[in-house]
This record gives C-alpha cells, sequence and structure tokens, in this order.
C-alpha cells in the first residue's frame, strides 16, 4: 500500500477509481455449483476533483450505490483500485479504514431509516465527533453540535428531540449535520432529495449549494433525476449495466450527448412544460427495460436496446474515447478505429443531438 | 383577465374548450376523513370537480395532499374503519356511487371504472399466474364468453406490447420485471374496457425509460377507446406531457385548477407559482437558484386556520390566516382559492 502522509497535492485529484469491479455472488451454489454472480458494477473509471460536485447518474440497478460504498470502503472490491487523496486505499487496514470513515461520509436517500429513532438529534449528530474524539468536553461537545444544526438551517431547541418529531426535509438536514460533524473532505450525497417533496427539494439542493461553497467541499451525487444532477452537478458519470457510458461536464451532456443511452435517456424526461414546440424534444427513443447485471448481454451492454447496433456491438464491448477533452463516450461509433466496422448510415450526431438538447 | 380560450397543449383533445365535453363524473364536496386516537385527519376536504369524456384530467400534489384518498373515495375503497367518506356525491351516469349497494359498486368497478396502482408487486398476487389474474375481471363481469377469455387475454398483453404473451400468461408476477408488470396492471385495468380509468402515480416506481413507454401507451390507449383518464401524479413534467387539464391539491383541498396552458404558464395560486419555481428545470440557465417554498406541508389532524398555505405563503395578508378563500373561477377553465390576485409578474 502507498503511503502519503505528507502534504497532499491541492491540484491533484481527491479521488481516482479506475477498473472497478463489485461483483456479489447471488445464492450460494447448490451441490457444488458455481455461484451465479451479480456484476453490479463491472469496469468503472472516474475521477473527483477537490471542490467539485460529480454527478453518477443512471437507471434503477446499474451500479450507482454499489459504485458510493466501494469508495467509502463499505464493501469489498472484486478488481480495481481506488486512490483517494493521493493513498491507494484498494486494501485497507484497520487504521486506514478508521480515517476513512472520518475523511468521507454518506448522506442517504431515506431520511426516515437513516437516523435511529432512539437516539437525540444531538446524539445523532454528534456521533462522529464522539467515535473520532474530537471534542474533549461534553460542553465542547454541545456547542460544535449547536454550530452544525445552525449551519444547515435547524433550531438549536430541536437538538435534544428525537427523530420522528421532524418533517422529512429537517430530516435530510440532521443527516448532512452528522456527515459534516467530523470535517470530511468527500460527502457522498445517495438520492438525498429524491425521497423528498418538490417544494422540500429545493431547500435541501440549495442547502447543499452554500454548504459546498462556504465549506470547499466535494461531492459525490448519486441520483437518477437528471434535472437536479444537471442543477447541481459540474460533471457527470453516465452509468448503464455497471459500466460507465460517458463523462462529460454538464454542459456537453445536456447539449451534445453523444452515447445513445445518454441520448434517450434524456429524450425520455418529461418536460414540465405543456407547450408543443416544447413538447416535440419529448423523444424517448428506446424501447425495452435495462437487463439483469446477474447474465449482462455479451459486448457491449446497450446493444440489446440500441437503435444502432451491429454485429460488432454484440461482440465487442466498446472502449472509453475521448472525443473532446474532458468528454469520453464508450460505443463503437464513436471510436475512430472501429467505426468503419459499424458499416452504417445515419443521420451525424450533431443532429440527433440538437434535437435532444 | 385573458379570455383566451388555450387549446395549445401538447395533448390537445379533439373537443374545442369553448364547449366543454360531456361530464362523465361530477364529484360534489367530497369529504373524507380517518380517525386516530382522538384527532381527526381531513384527508379530503371539500373536494368537487368533473371528469369529462375523453379527457386526461390530472392531480397533483405533494405526498399526503390527499390525492389517493380522493381516488380511492370515488370507488369507497377506503378502509374502514379508521377512514370514512362523511359527505359529497359522486355522480357517474346520473347516479351518486356513494349511495350505491355495495354489489353494485363491485359490479361498477373494473368493468366502468378502473384503478391502476402504483406498486404493481404488491397489487398482483404473487401466487397466481398473470393469465389468471387478467381473466379475474373478465371473469366476474362476465364481459367475453368463456371460450374466448385466454383468446382476449392474449389481445390484451399484446396491446400493452408484451412480447410472447401466449407464454406470458404462465408466468408468475416475481418472473417479470417491474416494467411488465405494470403493463400488466394496465392490462387489467382495460380488460373491461372501462369508460375512466384512474391511474395512481402509475409509474412513480419505474425508470424514466420505462416511465416514457407506459406513458404514451395508457395514452394512446385511453385515446383509442375514447375513455376518460384521471392521472394522479407529483411529477411535474408528466403532468405537462399528458393532462388536458390539472387539479392542484393541497392538504386535502384543490387550491388551483386549469387548463394545462393555465397552470404551467400562468399558475395564479401561490403554492403552484411556488411548486413551478422550486424546482430544477433542463433548461433552466445554469447556476441559477432555486426558490424553495419555506417550511413543510401542514399536518392534516391540525391544520392552520384560514387558507391552509398562509404559514408558507410569501403573498399571505392578515385576512388569510381568519378566512378560507373558496375556490373561485377565473375565467372559462381556470380556478384558484386564493384572495390576493396574482398576474404574470409575480
Ligand atoms: N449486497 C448485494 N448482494 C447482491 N446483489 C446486490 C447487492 N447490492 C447490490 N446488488 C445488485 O447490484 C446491482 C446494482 O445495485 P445498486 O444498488 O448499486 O444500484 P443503483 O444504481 O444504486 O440503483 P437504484 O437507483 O435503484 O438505487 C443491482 O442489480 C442490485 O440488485
Ligand atoms: N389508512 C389511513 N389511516 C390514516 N390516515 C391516512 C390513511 N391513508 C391516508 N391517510 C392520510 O390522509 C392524507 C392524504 O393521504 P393520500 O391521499 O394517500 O395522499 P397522497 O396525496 O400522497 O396520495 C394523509 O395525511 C395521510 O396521512
Ligand atoms: S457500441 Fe453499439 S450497441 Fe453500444 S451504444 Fe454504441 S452503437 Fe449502441
Ligand atoms: S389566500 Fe393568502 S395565504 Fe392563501 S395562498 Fe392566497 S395569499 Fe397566500
Ligand atoms: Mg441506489
Ligand atoms: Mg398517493
Amino acid at each position: 500500500m502507498t503511503h502519503t502522509d505528507s502534504h497532499t497535492d491541492v491540484t491533484a485529484p481527491l479521488l481516482q477509481v479506475s477498473g472497478l469491479k463489485v461483483h456479489f455472488p447471488l445464492r450460494p451454489g447448490l451441490f457444488g455449483k458455481p455461484a451465479a454472480m451479480v456484476k453490479a458494477v463491472d469496469g468503472v473509471d472516474f475521477t473527483v476533483h477537490r471542490g467539485e460536485t460529480l454527478g453518477l447518474v443512471g437507471e434503477s440497478g446499474c451500479g450507482k450505490s454499489t459504485t458510493g460504498l466501494a469508495v467509502l470502503r463499505m464493501t469489498p472490491l472484486t478488481e480495481g483500485r481506488i486512490v483517494f487523496d493521493g493513498e491507494d486505499i484498494s486494501h485497507p487496514d484497520a487504521a486506514t479504514t478508521k480515517r476513512l470513515r472520518r475523511k468521507m461520509q454518506m448522506v442517504y436517500q431515506d431520511p426516515f431509516g437513516a437516523l435511529n429513532p432512539r437516539m437525540r438529534v444531538l446524539d445523532i449528530i454528534g456521533e462522529p465527533l464522539r467515535v473520532h474524539r474530537l471534542t474533549r468536553t461534553r460542553a465542547e461537545y454541545r456547542e460544535r453540535v449547536m454550530d452544525l444544526l445552525d449551519r444547515v438551517g435547524l433550531k438549536a431547541e430541536m437538538a435534544d428531540r428525537y427523530p420522528h418529531e421532524f418533517s422529512g426535509g429537517q430530516r435530510q438536514r440532521i443527516g448532512i449535520a452528522r456527515a459534516l460533524a467530523a470535517d470530511p473532505s468527500l460527502i457522498i450525497c445517495d438520492e438525498p432529495v429524491s425521497a423528498l417533496d418538490v417544494s422540500i427539494q429545493a431547500q435541501v439542493i440549495n442547502l447543499l449549494e452554500d454548504l459546498q461553497r462556504d465549506l470547499g467541499l466535494t461531492y459525490l451525487f448519486v441520483a437518477h433525476d437528471l434535472a437536479v444532477v444537471r442543477h447541481l452537478c459540474h460533471r457527470i458519470v453516465v452509468m448503464y449495466l455497471g459500466r460507465v457510458v460517458e463523462v462529460a461536464d454538464r454542459e456537453r451532456l445536456y447539449q451534445a450527448p453523444r452515447h445513445p443511452y445518454t441520448r434517450a435517456l434524456l429524450g425520455a424526461i418529461p418536460i414540465a412544460d405543456p407547450d408543443p414546440v416544447v413538447q416535440a424534444r419529448f423523444n424517448p427513443s428506446v424501447d425495452g427495460e435495462v437487463p439483469s447485471p446477474i447474465d449482462p448481454p455479451p459486448g457491449c451492454p446497450f446493444h440489446p436496446r440500441c437503435p444502432h447496433a451491429t454485429d460488432l456491438c454484440r461482440r465487442e464491448a466498446p472502449r472509453p474515447i475521448d472525443v473532446e477533452d474532458g468528454h469520453s463516450v464508450a460505443c463503437h461509433l464513436h471510436d475512430p478505429s472501429r467505426v468503419a466496422e459499424m458499416n452504417h448510415s445515419e443521420p451525424s450526431y450533431q443532429e440527433q443531438a440538437r434535437n435532444i438538447a | 383577465m385573458s379570455t383566451e380560450t388555450s387549446t395549445a397543449t401538447a395533448t390537445a383533445t379533439a373537443t374545442p374548450r369553448t364547449e366543454p365535453a360531456a361530464t362523465l363524473l361530477r364529484v360534489e364536496n367530497l369529504h373524507t376523513v380517518f380517525e386516530k386516537d382522538d384527532s381527526v385527519v381531513h384527508a379530503v376536504n371539500d373536494v368537487s370537480f368533473d371528469v369529462r369524456r375523453g379527457e386526461v384530467l390530472a392531480i397533483v400534489g405533494e405526498s399526503g395532499s390527499g390525492k389517493s384518498i380522493t381516488a380511492m373515495s370515488l370507488l369507497r375503497l377506503i378502509p374502514s374503519p379508521p377512514g370514512q367518506i362523511i359527505g359529497g356525491r359522486v355522480l357517474f351516469d346520473g347516479q351518486d356511487l356513494l349511495d350505491l349497494p355495495d354489489d353494485a359498486i363491485r359490479q361498477l368497478r373494473g368493468r366502468d371504472i378502473s384503478m391502476i396502482f402504483q406498486e404493481p408487486m404488491t397489487s398482483l398476487n404473487p401466487s397466481l399466474r398473470i393469465g389468471r389474474q387478467l381473466a379475474e375481471p373478465l371473469r366476474v363481469h362476465g364481459s367475453v364468453p368463456k371460450d374466448k377469455v385466454r383468446e382476449r387475454c392474449i389481445e390484451l398483453l399484446r396491446q400493452v406490447r408484451i412480447g410472447d404473451p401466449e407464454k406470458r400468461l404462465d408466468a408468475y408476477p416475481h418472473e417479470l420485471s417491474g416494467g411488465m408488470r405494470q403493463r400488466v396492471m394496465i392490462a387489467m385495468g382495460l380488460a373491461c374496457l372501462p369508460r375512466l380509468i384512474i391511474a395512481d402515480e402509475p409509474t412513480t416506481a419505474l425508470d424514466v425509460t420505462v416511465q416514457a413507454q407506459i406513458l404514451e401507451l395508457l395514452r394512446d390507449i385511453t385515446r383509442a377507446s375514447q375513455s376518460s383518464m384521471m392521472l394522479i401524479t407529483h411529477d411535474l413534467g408528466v403532468v405537462a406531457r399528458y393532462a388536458d387539464r390539472i387539479n392542484v391539491m393541497y392538504a386535502g383541498r384543490i387550491v388551483e385548477r386549469g387548463t394545462a396552458h393555465d397552470i404551467f404558464h400562468r399558475p395564479r395560486h401561490p403554492y403552484t407559482v411556488g411548486l413551478m419555481e422550486s424546482m430544477p428545470r433542463l433548461d433552466d440557465a445554469i447556476g441559477n437558484r432555486l426558490t424553495p417554498i419555506p417550511g413543510s406541508p401542514p399536518d392534516l389532524s391540525d391544520p392552520p386556520s384560514g387558507c391552509p398555505f398562509h404559514p408558507r405563503c410569501r403573498f399571505a395578508q392578515p385576512r388569510c390566516k381568519q378566512e378560507r378563500p373558496p375556490l373561485e373561477r377565473l375565467d372559462q377553465e381556470h380556478w384558484k382559492a386564493c384572495w390576493v390576485n396574482l398576474d404574470d409578474t409575480h
């Protein structure tokens, strides 16, 4: 394990994930049969820079949460390498794990399930302070929790109440305060607003933005709502069936998506404007559903639903290609060395991209 | 006030708005409560609306605003106790469904009015094959001769675009994907060619690419059969695309009603305005800050006095705390329950 306890290089990425695979055994095989594997994450690469929000999007079951848990080192890696703050954490020892528990925090989707119902808010928020012995006296502890409550827009007198006395939005604030307590450098937000009503979502989104600005936080933001992701995330990783299909900054991803799946996904979002001109952009171009990660299709995982699929796609998985600086796409159509083999005429991508954007 | 009669919805029906189509269902002053310990929750409070022939009527609102209880009250599906419909009328074909004998309302459910629920796994029986469940409404209502039931089931599965329908009839629900189970639910809802389909968050549990397939299908089928649909959802994008008219619910009441154009382009209730402002949109300028509605929805066992929205309303006036504004007509199709007159500038 490489250890760089020295001063961290602030220009280096905070997190680098390469070749990540997380496979789960489905059920122990009967009579010595090998167990089937769920290929939840099957070869994922991405980088998170300091101070940015990186979005991880895709439909249910594509491996977003598993990726988050792998980064937090709460699930074993099948393959791959994770470097956090200059340190390889792929196989952490106990001391490293403890340090990581402090430097990386998680905000969960379900504000109802994530908080211990028998603990007071004071002790829920203060738990990381106690676990990592970050405060010395009871008074200091209480004061620190009061600061955190204030940060997330809750009142000091709420400290002595229990979770059931709070609304969904308030519980999510409590979860955020708790995540901030140990002064982390990376916060992994797993669908932090999707369980909340629209009118409350905006409160929490604004809070996450304020905290990032004031505290210089870095977020890995897992979500399926592409409008929320566009609002919050500087760069976006689109996943499909355990793989990354496209990475781009938000302007390019939403204005000129390249991967056929990204385009289908963006075209399927209902737009909150009944104007026929606006509705004309709605273009759900794919049929069918995401296949099972237990027995993923060979070749490109999207080929059974892709309108452009060829024999090559059925045979061989595409590799990620940088189509522009910071914009990478895993699709044979965008691979200059394969595009001839794709051997198929169709409208130009720019034109199709414009139809969706 | 503008008098334009807008047909500028993506889902414009053939009926011009100037001559409202015939009413299929009329709900008048519906009031449904739940009694808990020593408190009473007014889940649906004095709600009135019409569903017209051939239209998609939406009910939108946040969770707990009373959308599902409104729908369930129409078909008398409220669990009682603790629930009870304590007032109102539900007129369908000139009959008050709330007065109908139990066996008559049972006959009507699934035959004239059918309901599609949110979670297809809990509404399908896990231990019965799809074919059995699909045949159930056909058998109960005797709408197809016995020897034609299987044929009709296959036709229904084909209609909701399930491939290999003959084989799928023998499948159990857990052998199907979420999207396929929801298609089966839709097929069951359509089996007896109902005149009204009530779809309660029919795609909330599904992925967006699957949601698009299902909602397009549901809309096309209701259109082709000239039936009406009551679409219940919290998703404003879904509403904008599929609804002809929209009821906005807040705290058990309808606070605004209008065409899709009215609600999205000239909302007149502060709550509707707040919803529009708080939602991130795909066409926003990047870097825009959202404007949330402060506070949270009220506890319906202890609703605020006066206007139920007043504790969160930036336009509230002293009067709003004391007096509840009635739902009043602004123009032909547009109604609101608010004391203050907002214009397009709000
Ligand atoms: N502990 C586990 N054991 C077996 N399979 C698992 C386990 N955790 C996740 N999976 C499977 O791995 C796949 C990816 O799951 P994951 O939770 O990462 O998806 P997700 O993208 O977060 O989906 P969602 O949007 O529904 O939260 C799914 O098929 C899931 O069923
Ligand atoms: N079985 C029940 N017992 C008690 N209260 C209920 C029950 N079902 C619904 N309610 C209450 O009725 C109100 C409206 O619920 P509902 O119609 O389900 O809301 P939604 O708009 O989310 O569909 C809520 O305050 C809810 O808590
Ligand atoms: S590689 Fe082939 S199947 Fe995969 S997205 Fe590209 S065109 Fe479609
Ligand atoms: S009646 Fe008053 S409190 Fe209610 S929505 Fe109108 S302005 Fe706001
Ligand atoms: Mg998840
Ligand atoms: Mg509901």
